[in-house]
């Protein structure tokens, strides 16, 4: 069981969707059940894994099982964690699990959205364990089709256009990863990442064996790969100027699917880019780390601005993810342990806090079916609770000291600083104007919807119920407890961040 | 005797076939004007004889490496790739033979030919994909393209099918006189028509080759080369002769347009893989010939260039279904070529692998076509509102069929994209597949307008019939094309097996 049992936590929802499909369509109740024991077995297993059988000290990859699935172009069935891909299994197990009550308010088609709900939750789990670049491939393209029919189905007005934006933005970036996956495996005769990694860091792995020899088109083969492969993930972060889906499909999407999109699929870009992008391709990852750099620090500042512009809720919410998500990749930019570390802590912290952010704007839709910022005013005196629980999450949005995101978001830009790389200390100053700028949206956000005069259309509005505090608690609580504890995720983490930088020469 | 006897056994599937074709015939004639299901019957049951039959010879090449040492009265060429592109015949056609029976458009009594015309269509094929001699590659193509006009034009008070039927005639008789006209001039260079002796002339005790006409001037070789592809071309309907594909595809009756869409295609990319490996690749080519031969392949690559792009950008404006899978077909000819314009045997395998992913994702996609026809009575994607959830099963077996199509993992339809790219790129056509990828995102948005239509849009009306076998079918065809594009190794192994006894040299320093 222990051996095999990365496999269970990834395949434990497969089976729960096969149950799904073979459960009658009426009975929701049933159909719901299964959902939440096959997404709370896997959260069980993977808290099991985190607490106990994880060595946290080592940065070598635990809980592997290898073995042969494709032998003529030598695909194997290769999962395995170290310590950063364990706290984003465990987050996504997490967030799947709360997804669920989430989606109580959801009755079109239950029983296919539950379905889709588990096949994604796969498709996530799969990409995290595994370390054989075909079969991340294979989970990172099982993700699309379920997300795009939850958004497609049983999202807002505009939701057809969101869905196929998704898929085609994501699916244009995945071709172009394909290409450089195939492309390295011809030269490599591997699709394992720690082989490609071991390759890479030898400089083994220049393209030598293709029959255009390293060169084309007057670009080195590792600046090919680096920039299709930078592509593919920086759609998925998203990174300015590849954000453009994303807007849409948050805002189109139903609530709990904003919470994953936000909480743990943006998440994968950044998560790629550090296992799968730029350990493969070295010296052109330092070429280009300035680039990268400025991009990230484009994306925190634009995404801030775009925020502030906002009047619709749910919008500006999925802005402000595109400014979070900047930070990492200044942080993994700066290729020092601080960045990389600052930037691994912050994909987890945005995980919860946009989670929180996203629930907020759920309930307030719920009950008034728009989600226009002016619409509002005064809801603190009828909503006590609702108002007390985004204050806290809207502090730990705008890194509030004490609370998790102003952890990481310092050391991201306390690693940024450090680095050796020329002009990184201007991007660092250049991107406390996004600070601020968050600052900025969020508390006008909360002095439009929440104080002045009570708006008398909103006057008999009853406060959160028990299962929305609960969805939102276990968030609220990591956001507030990593602020003071961050080294209950950043000891896990360590190892295999500090094995990464050594890796790509920081 | 014996010789003649034993020679008769290396063609038994083909005289198997006739013999159940003349069966049907003659059985619609006695049972003339009643249910023609029984002769429906009659053609599978003679249909998995044949197979059995073919299964058996495919075991037994096994022990003489793919191939048999001599040919069939000099004519047939006994060897796993004919047999593959048999098997694959038989498959198809048993599936078509299904849809007949199955659709409801289709009139009840008195449709014996049509069976027999299918038959006779793969007769053609069976001999078309068996021979190194271009005089018998000619007659099984006129016998498909013949049977296969009459197909096309079945209905005959329908309009759109006299249409379709014409159109294919026409445009299928300009090509095969170009076609024959590039075969005697072949023929008149080198004095034969056997594929193998035209390659390897020059070398091996061949006289007079290819190599030698090549080497006194190369302009009549190559406009009998590409004279001749052209005819090929066509066939499979690779742009710039891919005009009637559209027209023919909407016009023809639905099981017929499946048979051209997978089986016919398929026989046309099995003599066109075996016309180019006999000349340009097979063990002893002259090397002045294979140097040309790369000069082929280049395009061919810009050919698959081409064919997908106009064949993927033609479909996103389509409107119906039909139509939008006839410039699917054409695009995925385009993928197809992929393989071939690698001119490596590792290519060939990945575009015979890819053929048969083909076979599965294609055959849904047309038994979900005829599904709804029985249905809804229209072919236009707008009609299928709402319909995933009034028919779930269909419905979700053809997302499984559009993902494939489109090439997404996990199914066959993306490994065999992937081995596509693989081998391009390991044969330095890494633009073509740039392009390739491109192109297979375009696909996605045509393809999932069925899927947004079907699911992401209310049901309209209450239409509540349903083919509860045809249905069953097409869930276990989605089962299939899922569990082929995780477990997939036997079907390469057997695209491999069915490449190697072209006898191309295989490279065996390959990682």
């Amino acid at each position: 069981m222990q051996d095999q049992i990365l496999t269970w936590i990834t395949f434990i929802p497969m089976l729960g969707m096969l149950a799904i499909v073979l459960a009658p369509k009426n009975n929701t109740a049933l159909i719901k059940g299964i959902t939440f024991v096959a997404t709370g077995l896997p959260f069980l297993l993977a808290t099991w894994m985190y607490f106990s059988l994880f060595d946290k000290a080592s940065a070598e990859l635990q809980f592997v099982q290898n073995v042969m699935w494709i032998e003529s172009i030598n695909a194997t069935y290769f999962v395995g964690v170290d310590g950063l891909s364990l706290c984003l299994v465990w987050l996504t197990t997490l967030l799947l699990l709360v997804a669920v009550p989430a989606s109580f308010g959801i009755n079109k088609a239950q029983k296919s959205y539950y379905a889709l709900l588990l096949l994604l939750e796969v498709g996530i789990l799969g990409v995290f364990v595994s370390q054989d670049y075909f079969l991340f491939y294979v989970f990172w393209e099982i993700m699309l089709l379920p997300m795009y029919f939850l958004i497609g189905i049983w999202g807002g007005p505009r939701r057809e256009y969101a869905a196929i934006k998704f898929f085609l933005y994501t699916l244009a970036g995945s071709v172009l990863m394909l290409i450089a996956v195939v492309a390295l495996r011809l030269d490599s005769g591997t699709f394992s990442l720690p082989e490609l990694t071991r390759l890479a860091g030898e400089g083994n792995l220049l393209g030598k064996n293709l029959p255009f020899g390293g060169d084309l088109l007057g670009m080195r083969f590792t600046t090919w790969v680096f920039w299709f492969l930078f592509v593919g993930f920086a759609i998925k972060i998203p990174v300015f100027p590849f954000h453009t889906w994303l807007p849409d499909a948050h805002v189109q999407a139903p609530t709990p699917i904003s919470v994953i999109l936000a909480g743990i699929l943006l998440k994968l870009g950044g998560y790629g880019l550090m296992r799968a992008c730029f350990t493969l391709v070295p010296d052109a990852f330092n070429e280009f780390a300035y680039v990268l750099g400025v991009l990230g620090v484009i994306s925190i500042i634009y995404g801030a601005f775009v925020a502030l512009g906002q009047t619709d809720f749910k919008r500006m919410v999925a802005y402000s993810s595109v400014s979070h998500m900047g930070y990492v990749l200044l942080g993994m930019a700066a290729l020092t342990e601080w960045g990389m570390s600052g930037a691994a802590l912050q994909m987890f912290n945005h995980g919860t806090s946009s989670a929180v952010l996203f629930l907020i704007v759920g309930v307030i839709y719920d009950r008034a079916h728009h989600r226009d910022l002016n619409g509002f005013g005064g809801l603190s005196q009828v909503m006590p609770v609702y108002w007390g629980l985004t204050t806290i999450g809207f502090f730990a949005a705008l890194g509030l000291p004490g609370m998790a995101g102003f952890v990481s978001e310092a050391m991201t830009l306390l690693g940024a600083y450090q680095s050796d790389i020329e002009g990184f200390k201007l991007l660092v100053v250049l991107s406390v104007i996004g600070i601020v700028i968050t600052a900025a949206f969020l508390l006008w956000a909360m002095q439009r919807v929440f104080l002045g005069k009570l708006n008398e259309k909103y006057a008999n509005y009853g406060d959160m119920n028990l299962r929305e505090v609960a969805c939102q608690a276990p968030f609220l609580f990591l956001c507030i407890a990593l602020g003071i504890f961050p080294f209950y995720l950043l000891n896990w983490m360590e190892p295999s961040i500090k094995k990464l930088v050594q890796t790509l020469g920081g | 005797m014996q010789a003649y006897l034993t020679q008769l056994g290396h063609i038994a599937p083909e005289l198997v076939l006739t013999l159940v074709a003349l069966v049907v015939l003659v059985m619609d004639l006695v049972w003339k004007g009643r249910d023609s299901k029984r002769i429906g019957y009659i053609t599978l049951g003679g249909l998995a004889v044949t197979a059995w039959v073919l299964w058996n010879q495919w075991r037994t090449l096994g022990d003489t490496n793919g191939a048999l040492a001599e040919t069939a009265f000099g004519m047939v060429t006994v060897d796993r790739f004919g047999t593959f592109f048999k098997l694959f015949t038989v498959g198809s056609l048993a599936v078509v033979t299904g849809f007949v029976l199955a659709d409801r458009r289709e009139r009840k009594h008195g449709i014996g030919e049509y069976y027999f015309l299918l038959l006779g269509a793969a007769i053609g094929i069976f001999f078309m994909v068996s021979t190194n001699n271009l005089l018998l590659l000619m007659l099984g193509l006129e016998l498909l393209s013949l049977a296969s006009y009459s197909l096309a034009g079945f209905h005959k008070g329908d309009k759109r099918s006299a249409e379709a039927a014409l159109k294919y005639v026409i445009f299928g008789g300009l090509s095969a006189g170009v076609m024959l006209y590039g075969i005697s001039l072949l023929y008149g260079m080198t004095g034969t028509l056997d594929l193998n002796a035209m390659g390897r002339g020059g070398t091996q005790g061949y006289p007079v080759g290819l190599a030698a006409q090549f080497l006194i001037s190369p302009v009549p070789v190559a406009l009998a080369i590409v004279l001749v592809l052209a005819g090929f071309a066509y066939k499979v309907s690779v742009v710039p002769f891919h005009f009637w594909t559209p027209d023919v595809y909407e016009g023809a009756p639905t099981p017929v347009t499946t048979f051209l869409a997978v089986a016919s295609k398929a026989a046309g990319f099995a003599v066109l893989l075996r016309f180019v490996g006999s000349l340009f690749l097979v063990d002893g080519v002259h090397e002045a010939v294979a140097a040309y031969g790369e000069k082929v392949g280049l395009l061919l690559a810009v050919l698959a260039a081409v064919t997908m792009t106009l064949g993927n950008l033609s479909a996103l404006r389509q409107t119906s279904l039909k139509r939008m899978l006839a410039y699917s077909s054409i695009a995925h000819a385009g993928y197809v070529l992929m393989g071939l314009a690698a001119m490596t045997p590792e290519g060939f395998t990945a575009s015979i692998f890819y053929l048969a992913a083909y076979y599965f994702m294609n055959l849904g996609a047309f038994g979900f076509l005829l599904y709804f026809e029985g249905v809804t009575g229209s072919e236009q994607v707008d009609s299928l509102k709402g319909m995933g959830w009034r028919h779930p099963v269909v419905a979700w077996s053809m997302v499984i069929f559009l993902v494939s199509l489109t090439g997404l993992p996990p199914t066959v339809g993306f490994y065999g994209k992937l081995l596509l790219f693989y081998e391009g790129i390991d044969a330095g056509l890494g633009w073509l597949v740039v392009v390739a990828a491109l192109n297979s995102v375009v696909s996605l948005f045509y393809y999932f307008r069925v899927a947004k239509v079907m699911f992401l849009t209310e049901p309209e009306d209450a239409v509540r019939t349903t083919q509860p076998a045809l249905a069953g079918f097409l869930a276990i065809l989605g089962a299939l094309t899922v569990v082929t594009g995780v477990v997939n190794e036997r079907l390469r192994t057997w695209s491999d097996d069915g490449q190697a006894s072209l006898g191309i040299p295989q490279d065996a320093a390959r990682r």
